[in-house]
């Protein structure tokens, strides 16, 4: 007990850290490790698994570079949080433990593991390469050098942000789709090809946005915004997917893909009765045929168990939809009027 | 595996402009890229200030005359002035280059690059984006290789160079994912590892992985190292860390103060207080400290870099990187407390010897970026200058190793070779008996130099600081490795950067040792003034039967006379 008083007067804490191992070459699957050192303010989750690894078990694996929270190389699961261990303050986590003096650490999710918290972060390169995530420039190789494009500070700002993130994979970890669908672009993807669509000196605009419109491109993203409250940099993430979606209905019309379609119709509800009008929502979507080979099982389940939405006639208006309309279409005029200023 | 045109060890922006351009110069060529860590955590991404080049965007009256003489100056003439001469020449067009890439450079009103002061330049000619300068460089070329279809072998660490006789039959390297030691067969080779300041360990603001690999393995394939004992200190690194706090919080009027609360750079720079030039301010913080006016703690002693009377207001809107630095890092929010402070490695001069195309004395390997030393930055280098050497010299480098590799044949490399390659890292350390513990050798390596071969320098020290070094060494040979694990081992790729480490150390306290004169970087209590006529001169470090031999090279001379250096 006096121990724990002495150490309290120099404000060290005893902090237990439960971390996640697994070892492909000996372990048929993961468990955990549990390791308690004193631990004093100022101290960040990362220097304590540095302190474990050099004086207590050395065979514990995680990445880590540059410890200053810019080459993006400590991505890990910190009680439950995918963020840079790095950056992270272990008093500060401690502070908002559910088990008290508890400090949980796992690998990010939605990439394969490799060793403990080392996870591989090819596919989400290999994403990369898919969605041409560089700028094509449309200076020819042979003229580079000679002269700059001028490019205003409104459009540095356009990308500025975007160009902050260093590819730590918080929010690939944090995403909900990729939990389901591997193959989803993912939101730092998302964020890369925004950045270079909205780049003036590049060329391949179109053929970026043709591929992202496809199956697993930026029409699966649930607006779950767990991505953009994950990023390390803060980067409004989502600003990004926005912006792909209203260039991908600008550019490519309204009727080009299921997903377009699908935020069509789903204005459309609104607009006019203020909330979705669910049963027909497939149909617009989708089309009669797909909506009838697909979803016409699951609806006749939904019938016998009484749980069919209402059929859209009997879908009354909510209540002060005047009002609403009004407001709705005051907002899309606005959001219309900020992007064709941007544009300029 | 298939012999390769060019292999390139290092995927920060030295290495990824060589491979570009290699690949520009003749599409045809097999070339690989080697990183013992994805290209875009490089430490080429720290780089917060921005890079040299005399575009005039800003200062319409800027040459790339004055770029070279301000470089000159700054080497305190060490610096060969025909390779300056590329530098600076080369600079405007390579920035606009990266721009014509997509960098996204901030912008003037007039919509061109934007420019701003930096230390030691005439003229405001430090092209930047926000501070995230070297991040955004890097994420470009990284960006525009993946274009390209470089191919890139991640997280390989290289191990050492295959030599048959006066040549190079290519590189050994290991797989961090399988542990297995693989041959890369080449007709040429380029390192391109970056630097090796990591040796004072938490008394440095680089990387964990700055542990100058790519010049250990040259060193030991007899390849020769130029002007090792030249490392650049910054006056300003986070205590426990050795972080850099940048110079933004000085400019902002921040104050450095010692244990007696006195602004003590009254003492060593009454005018210019805490803007006095880097080298300067950097000694002052450390004769405070070995004079007892510092502060002490168990992470050492250590000085005050106070802000809080700034306010509130001020320290969020212009420097809220440094405050969330030093929160994140010291636990300590600068609005309410000053910064604990004391000066950092950060930047090795020294290198792999090359000449002006980046050729090393062996044929068939080149050197490029902090890892190589043309030499453009002598005895002090200048802030920005060095993203500028990495972009400009992975570039010649790329090019000279595509234009020359076929005038070569590719070695082969044997699996005995492989095998014994294999035993020497994963047999040899696991010693039975008593052993020593990585963690503390390392820390005691970073000890040492700091302590004898640091900022200030003296004959004593520097004999103590090598005595210090060869006994680690002899320690490290029982060194254990606490992983057995083949996959990802980090614990194996920790030990094999401190047995770099360990070799650079020997090379950089030697140098030190012998250089009897004090220039840049190099102070020498015993040795206070610049000796031109017996130092002017480089220094060469090879391994010579095991042990370090120094010799020397001229310093090429052009249009500027020696002068004093005087700001
Ligand atoms: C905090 C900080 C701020 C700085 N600010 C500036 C600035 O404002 N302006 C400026 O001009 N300079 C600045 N510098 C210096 C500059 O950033 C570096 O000198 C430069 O980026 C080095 O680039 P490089 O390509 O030579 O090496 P790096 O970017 O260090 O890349 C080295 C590469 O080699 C690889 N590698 C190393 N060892 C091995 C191995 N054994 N096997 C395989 N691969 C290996 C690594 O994985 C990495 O990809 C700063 C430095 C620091 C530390
Ligand atoms: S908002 Fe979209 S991209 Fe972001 S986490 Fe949710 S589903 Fe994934
Ligand atoms: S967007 Fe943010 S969280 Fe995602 S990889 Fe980039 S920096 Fe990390
Ligand atoms: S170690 Fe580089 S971001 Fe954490």
């Amino acid at each position: 007990m006096t121990v724990s008083t002495d150490q309290h007067k120099e404000g060290k804490k005893d902090v237990t850290f439960r971390v996640f191992r697994f070892n492909p070459q000996v372990d048929s699957k993961p468990y955990f490790d549990d390791y308690t050192i004193p631990v004093e303010r100022g101290v960040t989750v990362l220097r304590s698994l540095n302190y474990i690894k050099e004086h207590i078990d050395g065979s514990v694996s995680f990445r880590a570079f540059c410890q200053a929270g810019i080459c993006g190389s400590c991505g890990m699961r910190v009680n439950g949080l995918s963020q840079l261990a790095c950056t992270t303050q272990v008093w500060d986590v401690l502070a908002k433990s559910r088990e008290p003096g508890i400090i949980k650490v796992e690998p990010l999710r939605n990439l394969p593991l490799i060793k403990d918290l080392i996870v591989d972060m090819d596919p989400l390169v290999d994403k990369m390469k898919h969605y041409a995530n560089w700028v094509d420039s449309t200076m020819p190789e042979a003229q580079m050098g000679k002269k700059e494009f001028l490019i205003s500070e409104e459009e540095f700002l356009r990308y500025d942000k975007a160009t902050d993130c260093i590819l730590c994979a918080s929010c690939v970890s944090e995403c909900s789709i990729l939990r389901a669908n591997k193959e989803y672009v993912s939101p730092a993807v998302l964020l890369k090809s925004y950045r270079m669509n909205v780049d003036s000196r590049d060329s391949m605009h179109e053929q970026r946005l043709a591929e992202l419109v496809k199956d697993h491109g930026v029409w699966d993203c649930t607006h779950c915004y767990r991505c953009q409250e994950s990023c390390v940099k803060s980067i409004p993430i989502m600003d990004a997917i926005h912006g792909i979606r209203e260039d991908a209905i600008e550019s490519r019309g309204k009727n080009d893909t299921s997903g377009s379609k699908h935020a069509e119709a789903f204005m459309t509800d609104i607009e006019k009765k203020g909330k979705l009008v669910e049963a027909t929502l497939p149909i617009r979507t989708n089309g009669v045929v797909w909506t009838m080979q697909n979803l016409l099982p699951m609806a006749m389940k939904m019938i016998m168990k009484r749980r069919t939405p209402p059929p859209p006639p009997l879908v009354k208006s909510v209540k002060g939809i005047k009002i609403f309309r009004t407001m709705f279409r005051e907002m899309t005029e606005h959001v219309k009027q900020d992007h064709k200023s941007h544009k300029k | 595996m298939k012999p390769f045109d060019i292999v390139i060890v290092g995927g920060g922006g030295a290495g990824l402009y060589a491979a570009m351009e290699a690949m520009k110069t003749n599409p045809a060529l097999n070339i690989a890229v080697l990183s013992k860590v994805y290209p875009n955590r490089s430490h080429t991404s720290a780089a917060q200030g921005g890079a040299n080049a005399a575009l005039g965007n800003k200062a319409k009256d800027d040459t790339v005359e004055m770029h070279i003489f301000d470089t000159i100056k700054g080497s305190d003439y060490l610096a060969d002035q025909d390779a300056v001469d590329v530098l600076c020449s080369e600079a405007p067009k390579i920035i606009r280059e990266l721009e014509n890439m997509g960098t996204p450079w901030s912008r003037m009103d007039d919509n061109t690059i934007a420019q701003r002061p930096f230390g030691g330049a005439g003229r405001p000619r430090c092209c930047y984006c926000s501070d995230k300068t070297g991040h955004t460089i890097l994420q470009t070329l990284y960006e525009q290789c993946l274009k390209k279809g470089v191919i890139f072998f991640n997280e390989y660490f290289a191990l050492n160079l295959s030599v048959g006789g006066s040549r190079s039959n290519g590189l050994i390297a290991m797989n961090m994912k399988t542990g297995k030691v693989e041959a890369f067969p080449a007709k040429t080779v380029i390192f391109a590892t970056g630097g090796y300041a990591k040796m004072y360990w938490n008394r440095s603001s680089n990387a964990a992985g700055n542990t100058g690999d790519g010049q250990a393995i040259a060193y030991r394939a007899g390849i020769a190292l130029k002007d090792m004992e030249f490392v650049q200190f910054h006056p300003t690194g986070l205590r426990k860390s050795g972080l850099l706090v940048t110079e933004g919080a000085r400019g902002e009027g921040g104050y450095l103060l010692n244990k007696d609360g006195e602004r003590f750079m009254a003492r060593y720079a009454p005018e210019k207080m805490e803007l006095g030039p880097r080298d300067l301010v950097s000694r002052s913080l450390e004769t405070e400290i070995l004079q007892g006016r510092g502060f002490d703690s168990p992470a050492g002693k250590y000085l005050h870099l106070d802000l809080t009377h700034l306010g509130a207001d001020l320290i969020k809107s212009r420097l809220p990187q440094i405050r969330e630095m030093s929160m994140n890092f010291e636990g300590v929010d600068p609005i309410e407390e000053p910064i604990p402070v004391r000066p950092t490695a950060h930047y090795s001069m020294g290198g792999i010897d090359t000449d002006n195309q980046t050729r090393t004395v062996m044929e068939g390997v080149y050197a490029a970026g902090e890892c190589g030393c043309v030499s453009v930055h002598g005895a002090n280098r200048l802030g920005g200058n060095s993203l500028l050497d990495i972009l400009v010299f992975g570039r010649i480098a790329g090019r000279t190793a595509a234009e020359e590799a076929g005038k070569f044949t590719p070695g082969t490399i044997s699996e005995a070779e492989l095998a014994a390659q294999f035993e020497e890292i994963r047999g040899g350390m696991h010693p039975s008996g008593r052993y020593e513990r990585y963690g503390e050798l390392r820390e005691a390596l970073g000890q040492t130099l700091a302590l004898n071969v640091g900022i200030f320098r003296e004959s004593s020290l520097l004999q103590k600081g090598i005595s210090e070094i060869a006994v680690l060494k002899e320690r490290f040979k029982k060194v254990r490795i606490s992983d057995s694990s083949d996959v990802f081992n980090t614990n194996l790729m920790q030990v094999l950067e401190l047995k770099n480490m360990l070799d650079l150390a020997e090379t950089v306290a030697a140098g030190a040792y012998a250089r009897q004169e004090s220039r840049g970087s190099h102070t020498r209590i015993d040795f206070p003034v610049r000796d031109d006529s017996n130092w002017h001169k480089h220094t060469l470090a090879t391994l010579v039967k095991g042990n370090v031999t120094l010799g020397e090279k001229p310093v090429t001379m052009g249009r500027y006379e020696l002068q004093e250096r005087t700001y």
